[in-house]
Order: structure tokens, then sequence, then C-alpha cells
């Protein structure tokens, strides 16, 4: 009689530990949806901000801000726009921030350190640019990388002292938005609006003689960019 | 009673304010020594390194043979990179461009050049060895200089940026700025660590000005070699725009114009709502287009897709092959270029973005194609198999072809193309097909949105 009662106890903490186990189970195990709750769904926005979609804290709540990155994720990626976080939306958004790999498999990390960079600064100059002018400014560092007066790294021309405003007043640290980084992506891919500029500024924010004295090459929303 | 309550608060405020203040004090000062430790160890770094760099440069005019040579000129390259990175980490009051940066750049630069043109079989010209000793000279002058300055902060604790200037300083009562001064000819001491690599700058900028403007001086070209000569009035420019816009589906559009661009690829610029797109003046060709429209739901697989902007790419009048295709979820991006009598021509390039909602092209950027497509005149004078001799033994040949490729110095070569695998790494081998050197090496990475190359 104990030993029976020993046994349903037994099974009954084995099957409440699956049971948590799987209500806490991997992201993609379930459908998560606002109200939902747990690591899984750290996870998800974890993935979500990696992305430059806005989810606040990373507190594994499903709550409105996460629902609307989703919803936005889902917008921007071509699948239907229902703020779950269902099969395929999980897929697309592992495939996206997933690692890459050699051709025989091995990982090696996601290998977009300078494309976060570029995309943290587009996102601190160009915020509210059109599309063009956002892919101008992250190609504007670039042309720099290629010119003999300029340093030769991402890092080493974004911190360059006094080189970006945004820089001087820590704007650079902003997370990005997903626009920036898709902007970051394509100028990092050879897209050059700019057409060889190294220098970029606001007219209506500059007084500076020497920027107003380079070779203008064309404006691209509120930017002039010059050689 | 009341009042000496409030004298206890005010004592308790008083003692809290000024614990508080002595944190504050504390934390400060702990802040204010690293930083300081960090510009020193800066500042030492970089008289280090621009010593080493001035060895190097030394000892690569002397060296004779190409192992020593490029040995010594690969090293002057990074003893620049690196004396860069140290003048990056210490103060700067004033924003812009340092003349000793960009020295320190031009010389790296260089060296990194000419090293790879030794390596390459090549001997640098009596031209490159002049700007060699030229440099080296500089760079001797520009050390003594920094060497001083060192002195200066050992000896008499010099600030790392000069104080600001007082109001009478502004209204210019008092002496003039230091670089002022210095480039004017007189001596005077400056009186800190920025300060005195400001007048190295002027003294530097009295020499006669350093010719050399780099290999590569810009990514786009000074002469587009494709653009058609004859220039197009501003009518045919939009004619062409709105034939375009037909074609790849955003008929009826009535464009706005919104400027001109300048430069070799300079052009009339056209926008309406979320399209907007560049007609060159010359030839009157579309140079790029954009289309900022939010997706719709996806509807096309990604093959799908690519043939749908092919098809679109033949009726705008083109004949190309795609090369890579990546997925961004929602849109894939795709790179098509020139192919000829099996000789893929990698320089004449379309960067296309294309939409999975309905296989509309949403970006196209053909500026490479009209910088760099124009008649060759390149034959291959070794054989492929000649070709793939001069390859790792164990290098696993999957794919051979024969390509134009861009190689340092805005030059083109023809070459054959291997991909292969060699210990469970994919790579594009490229093998001058005129003299079987090894010119370019490119790895295959796998990213989440297709391959890429590194």
């Amino acid at each position: 009689m104990t030993r029976r009662k020993l046994w349903a106890g037994g099974l009954a903490l084995i099957l409440a530990l699956v049971l948590t186990s799987v209500a806490y189970g991997a992201l993609g195990d379930r459908l998560l949806s606002k109200g939902s709750n747990g690591p899984e769904v750290t996870e998800l926005q974890k993935r979500l901000a990696q992305l430059g979609y806005t989810v606040g804290t990373l507190d594994g709540k499903y709550g409105s801000k996460t629902q609307t990155a989703v919803r936005r994720f889902q917008q921007e990626h071509g699948l239907k726009v229902d703020g779950l976080a269902g099969t395929a939306t999980i897929k697309e958004l592992k495939r996206l921030t997933g690692e890459s790999t050699t051709s025989s498999g091995k990982p090696v990390g996601t290998k977009n350190v300078d494309v976060n960079l570029l995309a943290r600064l587009v996102n601190a100059e160009a915020r509210g640019e059109p599309y063009q002018g956002q892919v101008a400014v992250a190609a504007v560092v670039l042309n720099r990388i290629k010119d003999p007066a300029f340093p030769k790294t991402v890092a080493d021309i974004v911190y360059q002292p006094g080189a970006f405003s945004s820089v001087s007043d820590g704007q650079i640290n902003l997370a990005p938005q997903s626009s920036a980084l898709k902007a970051a992506q394509a100028a990092a891919n050879g897209s050059d609006p700019s057409q060889g500029a190294v220098f970029f500024f606001n007219p209506a924010k500059t007084s500076n003689k020497y920027i107003w004295s380079r070779p203008q090459i064309l404006q691209i929303g509120n930017h002039i960019f010059t050689r | 009673m009341h009042r000496k309550f409030w004298y206890g608060v005010l004592g308790i405020a008083l003692v809290l304010s000024l614990g508080w203040g002595f944190n504050e004090y504390r934390q400060a000062e702990n802040l204010r020594l690293s930083s300081n430790n960090q510009n020193q160890r800066a500042f030492r770094d970089l008289a280090s390194h621009m010593d080493q760099l001035e060895t190097s440069l030394a000892k690569g005019r002397v060296a004779s043979t190409t192992n020593q040579k490029v040995l010594q000129l690969s090293q002057a390259g990074s003893n620049s990179e690196a004396a860069m990175k140290d003048l990056a980490q210490l103060p700067a009051e004033d924003t812009g461009l340092s003349y000793v940066g960009q020295f320190l750049n031009q010389v790296g630069e260089f060296s990194r050049n000419a090293a790879q043109k030794v390596a390459n079989g090549t001997n640098l010209t009596s031209d490159e060895e002049k700007t060699l000793a030229d440099v080296h000279d500089r760079l001797i002058t520009t050390n003594r200089k920094v060497q001083d300055l060192l002195v200066r902060v050992d000896t008499e604790n010099l600030a790392w940026t000069s104080p600001q200037s007082n109001v009478f300083q502004r209204l210019s009562f008092g002496k003039a700025q230091i670089a002022e001064a210095s480039a004017e000819g007189q001596d005077v001491q400056p009186n800190s660590v920025r300060a005195g690599l400001d007048q190295l700058n002027a003294s530097l900028q009295k020499l006669p000005p350093f010719s050399y403007t780099g290999e590569f001086a810009t990514r786009s070209v000074a002469e587009p070699l494709g653009l058609p000569t004859q220039e197009v009035t501003k009518d045919k420019a939009q004619e062409v725009a709105n034939d375009f816009l037909a074609k790849v589906g955003s008929p009826g559009v009535s464009l706005e114009f919104a400027g001109v661009s300048s430069g070799p690829m300079g052009g009339y610029l056209w926008k309406q709502g979320d399209i907007s797109l560049t007609v060159s003046k010359r030839g009157g060709v579309v140079t790029e287009f954009w289309n900022q429209r939010s997706l719709q739901e996806r509807t096309l697989t990604t093959d799908q897709a690519k043939s749908k902007a092919l098809m679109t790419l033949t009726s705008l009048g083109w004949s190309l092959v795609p090369t890579s295709v990546e997925d961004y979820g929602g849109y894939i991006r795709l790179e098509v270029i020139d192919e000829k009598d099996k000789v893929r021509y990698y320089p004449d390039k379309i960067r296309l973005t294309v939409a999975l909602d309905n296989g509309q092209i949403t970006a196209y950027d053909a500026t490479p194609y009209w910088a760099y497509h124009h008649p060759r005149k390149l034959s291959s004078k070794i054989t492929a198999d000649q070709a793939r001799a001069k390859l790792q033994s164990s290098f696993q040949t999957k794919e051979t072809g024969l390509a134009v490729i861009p190689v340092l110095g805005n030059r083109e070569v023809l070459a054959y193309e291997f991909r292969g695998t060699y210990q469970g790494e994919e790579y594009l081998v490229y093998v001058n097909a005129e003299n079987g050197l090894e010119e370019k090496i490119q790895r295959i990475i796998k990213t989440p949105r297709g391959e890429y190359l590194q």
C-alpha cells in the first residue's frame, strides 16, 4: 500500500517535471502570444532586439511592446501579420539571427560585427532620413576605408575623435532600428548612393568652413554628400 | 524648540552632502587617474610605434631581396596602423582630420601596397623608391618632435589638451594660437600634448605637399567607362525614367524633379512617394532606382522571384547572369553580371533587391556596370590545366571557369576561377590567365541568408 503510494507520488513528480519542461521548452515548441511568459519569450525578445525591433526590457513577458515588435517583424518579412509568434515567424526569426558556417557546417559566429556598428551609426546620424540616405551614410564610412587619408577599420573610422557628432553625444549607443540594419547591410554589399562621398553634413546645422568647401555630389533628404 | 529642530536637520543635511561630495570627488579622481593612465599608455605607444615604423621604413629602403623587402614593408604597414590607433585614443578638442593621422595612414597604405607589389614579383619603380625615401625623411622630422613632446610630458607634466581660451583670448586680446604662430615661423612652446601635435601638423604642412594618393583613392571611377558620351536633356531623362518605371511594374507615376547630382556619374534625380531614381546626364541611363513600398505577404519562393526579376531585366534590354542570391525574408538581394563567350565579367555588375510578394524589383543599382563596362582586350596565355597546377595539391576543384576580376590598383585581370574545397572549407581561387600568378583568394561562408565571400 505504502509502496503503491510511493510509486504514484514518484510518477506524479516525474509527470509534473516533464510538464513544466514542456511548458518552458525551447523557442518554437509552442505558439507564443500576448500574455505568454517564460524563458522562450525572453529568447524571442532577444532575437527581435538583435534585428532592431524594440521590445523594451528582455523580461520574458509577451506584452504589447513584444506584440508590436512581432507585428513589425512579420510586416517587414512578408509574413502573415497577426502578432502571434507561431512556427513560421519563429523559424524565420531563428534563420535570420542564426550563425554563419563554413561549407562543411562548422559554426564561425554571426560574422556581422562591422554591419552592427555601421547600423548604429546610421541609426544615430540618419534616423528619419530616406532609405537611400541611410545607405549613403553607411557607404561614406566604407568609402573612407578605401581612402588613404582615413583609418582602415569601421570602428576606427566611427570612433575617430570628432569625426561624428553622434559619437561625441552618445547617440551611437542607441539600439539600431531595423531599417538602419537593412541600410548598413546594403552598403556592406556594395551599394553606394553617395557616389563615392567621404563626408556628409546637414546644411541647416553646419557652419564648418572646411566641410562647406568640399566638392558637393548630391543631396539626399537633409544631408549633402561631398568628396 | 523649532529652531533646534531645524538646526539639527540642517546639520544632518550638511554631513550627508559633505559625505556625498567626498564620494563623488573620490570617484572622479579615480576616473581622472585611469584616463590619465590610458592617455600615457597611448602617447608612449604612439611614440614607440612611430619609432618602429621609421626603423622598418629604413630597412625597407635598403633591403634588396624580395622576402626581406616584403617583410620590412608589411611590418611598416602594421606599425603605422598601430600608431594610428594610439593617436585616435589621445584626447582631442577640435573636430576634423588631423594631419599627422592622415600622414600615418598614407604611409601605412603606401607600404602595404608596395609590399604587395614586391610580393607579386614586381620591383618598385624609381618614383616609388623616391616616395619611400621622402616618406622616411618626413617621418624622421615628425618623430623628433614627438620624442621632444614625450620628454616634456616627463619633465614638465604637460597637460593633454589646452585649457579653454578665456573671454579676452577669444576677443583676440591674447596671444595668437599655437599652431598659427608656428606656421608663421615663430618658435612657441606648445602648452599641451594636443597643441604639440597640432604644431607638428603645421610644421609638416610647411614641407612640399606629399603626393601619394593611394591605389584606391576612391571607390568610384574618375571616368565612367560604360556611359555613352553624349549628354541628354532633362526632358529626355524624364522619358527614360517613365519608361523604366513602366517596365518594373510602376506605370503612370507622375515623377517630380528632385535636383541633380554632380561628379562623373552625375544625373537627374526623380522621385514620387516611395519611388526615387537617378538618370545619368551622360547617356541618359537609369543608374539607381529605389522603391521603398511596404511589403505584402510573400507568395513567391526565392527561385520564382529570381526568375521574375530576370524576365524584368530582359524587358529592360539586359542579358545578364545571376551570381549570388541572399534571402533576407520578404525580399531577396540578387547580383547579376555580364557573361560573354563563357567569360564572366565581375566588374560589370547590377545589384537588385526583389520583393517576394509579387516579384517586383524594389532596388536597382547599375552604377558598377556603367562605371566599368568597356570592350576589353584580354586573352589567356596559359591553359586551365597549367593554371590548376599552381594550386595547393590537396585543393579539390569543383568548378573551373574564366573570369575578369578587379585587382589592386584599379586594374582588371583575366583569371581562371577555381571553386573548390580545401580541408573542409570552400574557396574561390583566381589564377592569372596570362602569367599564372595566384591573384586572389576568396573564402565562401554560408550565412543564414546565403553565401557570402570573404
